[in-house]
């Protein structure tokens, strides 16, 4: 897997600094969120890891090698990308528009239907809809269909510009849900640019918090709930409610105590301490069972230990 | 309760009916110079006179009908069967004033008669509009208008009309100044074209050049288009004189190379303008999404741009193809024949119908260029 890196990275548009002394390293396999205000210049950071904005001071390197020293168009064939607006190929059907790289690279045919195949199954996109035309589809299915097409070639990075934002909750929910799968699956480097403080922790394994062209803070993203470097952090994550957020990063199993006091509720080990915390609210009960993926009894957790965490919490959130 | 669906149709009947009563239909003269009588239409045949006031007077009650689809083809019913009146009309009615022997006596159509036609065919384009006509639809209209008038001329309707009488008398020329005029407009296109498309690239290239671009070429616009014929003459004599291989390639101050050059100076406006606007409305996200995933330059202008500013593109040409046969007129003025031959000795001869040989088919060039681009348009957008 290649890591990728910005060394000292400056680049203005006009008067404007778009980044400044930018330095970041993302190891190979990571899920690098960028996320920050707009105009923070977390697409123009993006937009450098394929060439598309070349940089006026420093590097960015891709396993290594300077991005401006690589061809352009070949770079960026071994790289996918999707925009929030999609960019789907309004005169192409949905297969043309997933096998257009693999085209590109000159594949055979049958190895293009192949794989056109193999990304509709990965991506839930029903056999049916692989010959209609992008304008045909629903919002959700047309992003499904982009993110399908920058897998295509299976690239070892994807790099992803507010992907899900255009989407409806639930088609959102869905594809964050597809894409953690696809990830865990394929160890691919995720390099993802979103304002939406929900989305960045839920998927990032690395977090990137930038502000005018600054690289503000950067880590897991419970590291960062946990300590936020300054104000303007905190107040990003959420103000008011980062303890609620750290809630939804921590599993129940991780305060669950072996006793037995008889808690009538039940609440898997798996689930997030956000979710006991509800499950009390709605039952009335102060205390609830924790029980396995498969039903066996584990312990209890009570109230006091999901509060009592939420201060002094140290361990990680394995969720 | 009544109600006029469709006024535009009732104020065309009451113009109809107007100039059917108060202007003339025909104009006698027994010969080209002598002053002419006019001719109503009601000195017509009975039973052609009556279909042109059926045809018009049916627009009255199709006026009321309530639903757009049917009113519309009654509406282009009501108006094919007034222009093929008219013409049936204006060439009976001529058959009967010219007996045989009277080879000067001059029978032109009149204000009535063009009226009426005009009439009958702003209904019938109108309507085919409305009806959402199909481009096969589309089709068979014209070719009926067009078998029925050529199943007229067969028969021998109009050949008392002086109209035909010049057309007969010019023949031959006739057949060579339509083909010439063709050749004019296919060589200033390409012209144009081989000019437009590098100077399209370069805007596309480099956006400081558009306003350059365009204001220049807009500046050539603006010149009559006599003058710049004229302007053209002065440097392409010298430079042919000059230069012995140019004037061998048939180059010369008068005759086609100036015409060519002038129209295809008038196309390269619209042409890269059109271009421009139309490569330009390719949306930004298919563009930005397509340099990402790694098209090159030349297969993004042609897998991408290319296909999808294709029906702006083919407007664009569109009405280029359309000034270009109405402008290359002008150019049988410096020499360069084409059907505006027919147009200036008309003028010279003071012969009306001479001007209108040549003006009527130009029209209609102009008319069947626009329909084969439309068709053409269509179906690239489906």
């Amino acid at each position: 897997m290649k890591p990728i890196a910005f060394h000292a990275v400056g680049k203005s548009f006009g008067a404007t600094h778009a980044l400044c002394d930018f330095s970041l390293e993302i190891p190979g396999g990571a899920f690098c969120v960028l996320i920050g205000p707009s105009g923070c210049g977390k697409s123009t950071a993006l937009r450098m890891i394929n060439a598309m904005i070349l940089p006026d001071q420093g590097r960015v390197t891709v396993g290594g090698e300077d991005v401006a020293r690589l061809d352009p168009v070949e770079h960026r064939r071994h790289i996918g990308y999707v925009i929030q607006s999609v960019g789907l190929f309004p005169h192409w059907t949905v297969a043309q528009n997933i096998a257009a790289v693999p085209r590109l690279l000159g594949w055979s045919k049958p190895k293009q239907a192949d794989r056109v195949e193999e990304m509709a199954g990965l991506l839930g996109i029903e056999p049916a809809l692989l010959e209609r035309y992008p304008h045909e589809l629903s919002g959700g299915q047309q992003q499904r269909a982009g993110v399908a097409r920058a897998l295509a070639a299976d690239p070892e990075i994807i790099l992803m510009d507010e992907p899900f934002a255009a989407l409806d909750p639930t088609s959102r929910a869905t594809l964050q849900a597809e894409l953690e799968r696809i990830h865990a699956r394929s160890g691919k480097t995720i390099v993802f640019v979103t304002h939406d403080m929900d989305e960045a922790l839920r998927l990032a394994t690395q977090m990137v918090v930038m502000d005018r062209g600054h690289l503000v803070q950067s880590g897991a993203p419970i590291e960062i709930l946990r300590h936020p470097a300054n104000s303007l952090v905190g107040a990003f994550l959420g103000g008011g409610s980062i303890h609620m957020r750290l809630l939804d990063r921590l599993a129940v199993r991780e305060r669950s105590t072996p006793r037995r006091t008889g808690a009538t509720g039940a609440i898997a080990a798996g689930a997030s301490l956000r979710q006991a915390l509800d499950l009390m609210l709605a039952t009335g009960s102060t205390r609830l069972a924790v029980v396995d993926e498969d039903g066996t009894w584990r312990g209890e957790i009570h109230i006091g230990d999901i509060i009592a965490g939420g201060e002094a919490g140290t361990s990680d959130a394995s969720a | 309760m009544t109600k006029v669906h469709d006024r535009v149709l009732v104020l065309l009947c009451c113009v109809g009916l107007v100039t059917t009563f108060f202007a003339p239909f025909l104009d006698q003269a027994p010969n080209r110079l002598a002053s002419s009588t006019p001719l109503p239409l009601l000195n017509a045949p009975g039973f052609e006179a009556g279909a042109v006031i059926l045809g018009l007077g049916l627009f009255m009650p199709i006026a009321l009908l309530t639903s757009d689809r049917v009113r519309s083809l009654a509406t282009i019913g009501a108006s094919v069967l007034l222009l093929w009146a008219c013409l049936a009309a204006a060439g009976h009615l001529a058959a009967l004033r010219a007996p045989s022997g009277t080879p000067a006596m001059r029978l032109s159509l009149g204000p009535s008669f063009w009226s009426l036609a005009g009439i009958a065919v702003l209904a019938l384009l109108d309507a085919a509009q409305r009806a959402r006509l199909g481009l096969g639809a589309r089709l068979g209209l014209v070719g009926l208008v067009v078998a029925g008038f050529i199943l007229m001329a067969r028969a021998g309707t109009f050949d008392s009309l002086s109209l035909t009488k010049e057309f007969l008398a010019h023949r031959a020329e006739f057949a060579t100044e339509l083909w010439r005029h063709l050749a004019l407009v296919c060589a200033a296109l390409l012209l144009a074209f081989v000019v437009g498309v590098p100077l399209v690239l370069a805007i596309l290239r480099n956006d400081a050049l558009r306003g350059v671009v365009l204001a220049s070429l807009g500046i050539v616009q603006t010149i009559p288009s006599i003058a710049l014929f004229g302007l053209l003459m002065v440097p392409l004599s010298s430079l042919a004189s000059a230069v012995p291989v140019v004037k061998a390639i048939g180059v010369e101050g008068v005759g086609p190379a100036p015409a060519i050059i002038a129209l295809a100076l008038y196309s390269l406006f619209p042409l890269v303008r059109g271009f421009t606007v139309g490569l330009a409305e390719v949306p930004f996200a298919v563009k930005d999404a397509a340099r990402g995933l790694g098209f090159d330059r030349r297969r993004m202008l042609l897998e991408i741009e290319l296909p999808l500013a294709l029906p702006a593109l083919l407007s664009g040409l569109r009405v280029v193809t359309i000034q270009a046969i109405g402008l290359a007129a002008v150019a049988a003025l410096i020499g360069a024949g084409g059907l505006g031959t027919f147009v200036f000795q008309g003028i010279g001869q003071y012969a009306l119908d001479l001007v209108l040989l040549g003006a009527i088919p130009i029209v209609l060039l102009a008319l069947a260029a626009d329909l084969a681009f439309q068709l053409v348009i269509g179906v690239v957008r489906r």
